[in-house]
């Protein structure tokens, strides 16, 4: 979309009018700040990519709506849906969390849900990938974006009283960067911040001093990453018990396996949630949430795959809340031995797959295209010029008679969840095309994974398999950790100097444009090495009953009810 | 049970001794032939069997091959029993599956049945300690769920072919172990057993070359018996995904990829394969009680 519209002569008094105002509100602000409404300004962000990129380096929203009035954007208006009666309980069911619920260890999207139900961050990423303020009002980068300091909000209690301070918000994020807690955040933090990064400045303000010049930072910190809920410095690991958090909700009744039931928070700090009760229900497969859902026994069921639940599409009782995603499946060929050394015999493999027909038939047409790098259409700084990958057999046969081979047998390694079976199935038939015999392994996840070390571990000792990746709001954990050389889940084995100083230079650009650049660069590279094919990306996918109103979910798996009505 | 050194009674109905082999086969065929309940069950089995062999040659689509725009579809005249998941022939697919069930039970009932008859041979000649020892810990193995150890084998040596095989076999092998013990027992004392030790011969003489000729009817019994066992139990496990693997159309690996889709209403990607189990189990149990009857008399 281009920038500046056409407007009349009045339109013109009005357009300067705002503009001054914006030179008034430029005052003052950080270089980074300033170069993302320069961009608006010049016509090379959209409404959605300039809300996004404000929000990321703590534009507020009334600067954004201010610099969009000027260039003739929609003002930003908060979608009203209609509402429910308040009051009552909303049913939960999603599938037991594994191990413990506690805020530094969760790992998956159904611990995530219970935290979140009773925990706040300090940034929240909606839907629209969009920041908005949560526990901190406002944050700000210095100029080379390795000190972020972040504005706390005032006056937010914890469920047992206590108000929180900057001493809670420092102890949270240093509990999750400091390696001695083995917390699930590392993953995140790795390279990004150390323990005792996060420094307080004052009672409501922190400073969290990178390791590196990161310019997507609050990202980190937001609800991205699940575990970043703020919790009293003086949390002492039995969160089960108590889970005292400042979240809309507190906790009831938790019982591991069975369920968890939550009464809402009169005195949080966003006006108290209109529900009286959330109960999450666990269950160990998908099929009886169904059958609960459409039995009246549940009012949500938080995720739901295509395969699994046929029988809730075209329903007029459910009712199917879509939302774009970047999880996807990775299928790794190792780079460095075996069949798929030569990098042709890769792109000849990844030119079998007809991808539109696998998003059709695996997902009803709910995903969209990848393009054999992790930049997802849905990220602003994916290069979307760069060419996309289609299924050419003639072309695979020639680059596999180029490497010099007719075939050869490989097994493919894969788990028995979601699509992948399927999907397995289908790459074997279309591997078959070129000559390549595939002989599939599908195993329980628990056996895929191993150990997560190479030597002990199917996932990445495999010569040709398959992983499934959940949502992420930026795409820097899918560049490093599965293709980096050092990467930690390199299951490719791809080694690649220059890709590794492309990815260090994508981290640290603050400006989208510098990203979109480079994010070219490693698209361009990745579509012709192709360690790893990214055949799709899909939609997150949450039924609820049509009398569940304005819940919002993410592609995290979080469901956000301070707002939500059941009746 | 009493818990005496010779302790296991006859443990299954089945394992009644028969008389002098030779007068029995005549007339067991005989019977078995008038038997319209071993005539059906073989006619189930041996339609199956065909299929195992056969059916790639004629089924009307490759049972591999996918259709990624016509995935689920009803039956239709196209596609008798409709499409499943991926846009596979469900109909070329359950007569094709016949052929993973046809080969791995009937090897592992082999297995079993061949690792019985050897353990229970021993346990009836010799008796005694033996017999004791080898007794309780059957007990000990009959005790546990067949399909849980099954399983914890299966978990540690990863899911494949010849392991599901193997396990099965040896599950089976305390079963079998103890019908034979039963029928050993009742030939010990006739003559024929002392006049061979007299001869000089050695125990694994006596034990497979006088005594096993004379017992045969319990074991084949058994073994049919065992058979029905042994597709149902690989048909779980393959719908536990520990049997075969994927893209087989095995029956219990389809039941396991298209269940989640029942709710939904594609029972046709379901239903074919869950009715050929049964109706080859039902096959085998009549041909077992045809046979059972026709030796017992």
């Amino acid at each position: 979309m281009s920038g500046l519209r056409t407007v009349n002569t009045e339109g013109v008094d009005a357009m300067f009018r705002a503009i001054s105002n914006l030179a008034a509100l430029r005052l003052g602000r950080p270089a980074m700040q300033n170069e993302v409404i320069d961009e608006l300004l010049a016509g090379r962000l959209d409404r959605r990519a300039f809300l996004r990129h404000g929000s990321r380096v703590g534009l507020s929203m009334a600067v954004m709506a201010a610099a969009m009035k000027t260039v003739g954007f929609e003002p930003i208006g908060e979608a009203r849906a209609e509402g429910g009666q308040p009051g009552g309980t909303m049913r939960i069911a999603l599938i037991a969390p594994s191990g413990k619920i506690d805020p530094v260890t969760v790992s998956d999207q159904y611990g995530l849900l219970v935290l979140q139900q009773v925990g706040d961050f300090l940034v929240l990423d909606g839907p629209d990938l969009v920041l908005k303020p949560m526990l901190a009002t406002e944050w700000t980068p210095n100029d080379d974006g390795t000190v972020w300091t972040f504005k706390l909000r005032e006056n937010v209690k914890f469920h047992d009283g206590k108000t929180m301070t900057a001493d809670d918000v420092v102890a949270s994020i240093n509990r999750l960067a400091d390696p001695a807690n083995g917390s699930n955040a590392l993953s995140a933090f790795k390279g990004v911040l150390s323990k005792d990064g996060a420094k307080k400045v004052d009672d409501l303000t922190v400073e969290f001093h990178l390791d590196a010049p990161n310019g997507n930072f609050p990202y980190y910190l937001s609800s991205d990453n699940y575990n970043a809920i703020i919790l009293p410095a003086d949390y002492s690991g039995d969160f089960e018990m108590h889970m005292v958090g400042t979240g809309p909700f507190k906790l009831d009744k938790y019982t591991p396996k069975v369920g968890a039931s939550f009464v809402k928070n009169p005195n949080y700090w966003d006006g108290a949630p209109l529900l009286d009760r959330v109960e999450l229900s666990f269950y160990n497969d998908q099929q009886p949430q169904v059958l609960a859902l459409l039995g009246g026994q549940v009012d949500v069921i938080q995720q739901v795959t295509v395969q699994g639940s046929q029988s809730l599409f075209n329903n007029p009782a459910v009712e199917i809340i879509r939302l774009p995603s970047n999880a996807h499946r990775e299928i790794h060929m190792k780079c460095q031995s075996g069949p798929f050394k030569d990098k042709r015999v890769r792109q000849a493999m990844a030119l079998t797959l007809d991808r539109p027909r696998l998003i059709q038939g695996l997902f009803r047409g709910m995903a969209e295209l990848g393009n054999d790098s992790p930049f997802a259409p849905i990220f602003p700084s994916t290069d979307k010029t760069v060419e996309q990958r289609a299924k050419d057999i003639d072309k695979a046969k020639q680059l596999m008679a180029d490497a010099g081979t007719t075939g050869f047998d490989v097994t493919f390694t894969t788990m028995q969840i979601q699509e992948l079976p399927a999907l397995a199935s289908l790459i074997k038939n279309a591997a078959a095309e070129i000559g390549i015999n595939v002989t599939l392994k599908i195993e329980d996840s628990g056996a895929y994974y191993g150990s997560a070390v190479p030597g002990k571990s199917d996932w990445l000792d495999s010569e040709f398999g398959m992983t499934d990746y959940g949502h992420r709001g930026i795409p820097n954990v899918f560049l490093t950790a599965p293709l980096k050389s050092d990467g930690t889940w390199n299951a490719a084995n791809f080694q690649n100097s220059d890709y590794d100083k492309l990815v260090t230079d994508y981290v640290a650009a603050i400006e989208l444009k510098a990203q979109q650049e480079i994010a070219g660069k490693i698209q361009r590279l990745l579509l012709e090495e192709t360690p790893i094919i990214y055949p799709y990306f899909y939609d997150y996918l949450t039924a609820a009953s049509p009398k569940v109103k304005n819940m919002q979910p993410t592609a995290m798996g979080q469901l956000f009810l301070q707002k939500a009505t059941v009746g | 049970m009493s818990a005496t050194a010779e302790g296991i009674e006859t443990p299954e109905g089945e394992a009644a001794p028969a008389g002098p082999a030779i007068r029995a086969e005549r007339s067991t065929l005989g019977i078995l032939l008038r038997s319209p309940a071993f005539l059906i069950g073989a006619g189930i089995v041996l339609f199956w069997a065909f299929c195992a062999a056969f059916a790639p040659a004629f089924v009307p689509y490759d049972p591999l091959a996918d259709d990624l725009l016509n995935t689920l579809a009803p039956p239709s005249a196209e596609h008798w029993f409709g499409t499943d998941q991926i846009g596979r022939d469900v109909f070329s697919r359950v007569l094709v599956g016949a052929r993973d069930i046809l080969t791995i039970a009937p090897l592992a009932t082999l297995l079993g049945t061949a690792l019985g008859t050897a353990v229970g041979l021993v346990m009836g000649y010799f008796g005694g300690w033996v017999d004791a020892i080898i007794g309780r810990l059957i007990e000990v193995l009959l005790s546990l769920p067949l399909i849980i150890v099954a399983l914890m084998v299966l978990v540690a040596l990863g899911p494949a072919t010849p392991t599901v095989i193997i396990v099965v076999g040896l599950v089976f092998t305390p079963l079998v172990a103890r019908t034979v013990r039963a029928a050993v027992l009742s030939e010990r004392h006739l003559d024929y057993v002392p006049a061979a030790a007299v001869r000089g011969e050695g125990a694994l003489h006596v034990m497979f070359v006088e005594i096993l000729p004379n017992i045969w009817p319990p074991i084949i019994v058994e073994a049919t018996v065992r058979l029905g066992y042994a597709i149902f139990t690989i048909a779980s496990l393959s719908f536990l995904g520990f049997g075969v693997q994927p893209p087989s159309p095995d029956w219990g690996l389809a039941i396991a990829e298209n269940y989640g889709v029942l709710v939904g209403g594609f029972w046709w990607t379901v239903v074919p394969a869950t009715v050929a189990t049964a109706s080859l189990v039902v096959g085998v149990n009549l041909v077992a009680e045809g046979l059972q009857r026709a030796l017992a008399e």
